[in-house]
């Protein structure tokens, strides 16, 4: 593989001549041009990534960082913020309810003294009519009563005049009645 | 198709585009000229600024699967900078990072455009020279920022405290040689796991064309080869990303040491 006469035939003579080679790495006349060469590239290779490059990905890197740790921080105090609204509904919410009760008791209360007075003024009302109408019914039975001694006379005379014959006098029937 | 195996042939420094040789007083001459391992780096260094280019270009907020890669790689060399150096570890992220990518981006190079047979996938990791020049740059910048940081205290570092000042004389050498050692020590493996890699890989793959060459008996033999091919590529995938990510670990406990002096 010959692609350079020059270059080719002055270099690799040298092991050849020395038949058993030895490393090409100690072909120490490479070395100076190596040597500078690498210093060099290495100079511009470190000013580039140094004063250029790894600024780039670096900045990179922390905007990402930076990002994240924001994105956290907003979200974490929009946790927050959604905690004390939450607390602040429930408070709400068990006011309300407390409310609620409460004027359902209170509606409760009206509503139940308004059915004892009515139902008070109902039970006054017929306890009047039931005192009435026991009244009556004494004052009926005690009427009867005094029927029944004038009945019993009338029928005495009847049942005598028909077994004797002859009327009894009222003073007779009285007499016997007692 | 000089010689049917010679795994070393891949590590061979090709001039690819000549330029003048300077002359550096002192050193002697300088050549230039771009070879095959310096077009790799240069094509290493691109992919990088392009990939990132292009990784990086919208910045989304949520990210697409390019810039999710970017962002994966990014985050990997920042979490061993924030949980080696600390709370000061941002500040060595670019140098760190400019070491991972580079180192990465060679070692895959060499995985991935091997194929292509040319400077493509030319694994410049695999050149000592290379190696060395990153493992030095590593200790020279541990020195400067040990001075910056501590001033004349940064010889602290060898000499730990908390222990009867006759081991000074013991300890104080052992520290010198292990911190003068780590550049080596750095450079070594990084070559070592490139080259052994690499090596074995090429074995390997010969021995499958070559068996297959052969009698039918030889087959089963070229068979095996290539399951262990197959298995040794994979294998080298992760260890090209495994050395990356060891250089950068490296480099950062080395800064941590030098950062946090008064801890040591």
């Amino acid at each position: 593989m010959a692609t350079e006469p020059h270059g080719t035939v002055e270099t690799t003579g040298a092991p050849a001549a020395h038949d058993s080679g030895g490393l090409p790495q100690l072909q120490f006349e490479h070395w100076g041009g190596q040597i500078v060469w690498l210093l060099l590239i290495f100079a511009v290779l470190f000013a580039v990534l140094s004063k250029v490059l790894l600024p780039r990905v670096s900045g990179a890197i922390e905007t990402r960082g930076a990002k994240i740790a924001g994105d956290i921080a907003d979200a974490r105090r929009l946790k927050d913020e959604a905690e004390v609204q939450a607390r602040a509904a429930a408070a709400e919410v068990a006011e309300a309810r407390a409310k609620a009760q409460k004027t359902a008791a209170d509606a409760k209360a009206v509503a139940s003294a308004a059915a004892t007075e009515r139902q008070a003024t109902e039970e006054a009302a017929l306890a009047e009519k039931l005192a009435a109408a026991e009244a009556r019914i004494q004052v009926a039975r005690d009427e009867a009563m005094g029927h029944v001694r004038a009945v019993a006379s009338e029928t005495a005379g009847a049942i005598v005049q028909k077994l004797t014959g002859k009327a009894a006098t009222a003073a007779e029937l009285k007499a016997s009645l007692v | 198709m000089a010689t049917p195996i010679d795994p070393m042939h891949q590590f061979l420094i090709k001039k690819i585009v000549e330029l003048p040789t300077v002359t550096v007083p002192g050193l002697g001459a300088l050549d230039l000229s771009i070879t095959n391992s310096i077009a790799a780096m240069l094509l290493a260094a691109t992919l990088i600024i392009v990939f990132y280019g292009f990784a990086s270009a919208k910045a989304a907020v949520i990210p697409g699967r390019l810039q999710t890669v970017g962002e994966l790689l990014y985050g990997l060399v920042d979490g061993l900078t924030s949980s080696i150096i600390g709370h000061d570890g941002k500040k060595y992220l670019p140098f760190v990072f400019t070491l991972f990518a580079f180192v990465l981006f060679c070692n895959l190079q060499g995985m991935l455009f091997g194929w292509t047979g040319n400077f493509l996938g030319f694994t410049a990791t695999s050149q000592l020279a290379v190696t060395l020049t990153l493992g030095m740059l590593v200790i020279l910048t541990v020195i400067a920022v040990g001075f910056a940081k501590n001033g004349l205290k940064f010889f602290k570092l060898f000499a730990p405290s908390g222990v009867p000042w006759p081991l000074y004389f013991l300890l104080v050498p052992i520290e010198i040689i292990s911190f003068l050692i780590r550049p080596v020590t750095l450079a070594l493996r990084l070559f070592g796991n490139m080259l052994g890699g690499h090596v074995v890989l090429k074995i390997f793959a010969t021995f499958v064309s070559i068996l297959l060459a052969m009698a039918p008996a030889y087959w089963l033999v070229g068979v095996l080869s290539l399951t262990s091919v197959v298995a040794l590529t994979a294998l080298e995938f992760m260890v090209a990303f495994l050395q990356a990510f060891v250089f950068a670990v490296l480099t950062c406990v080395y800064l941590n040491d030098v950062v946090h002096l008064d801890s040591h």
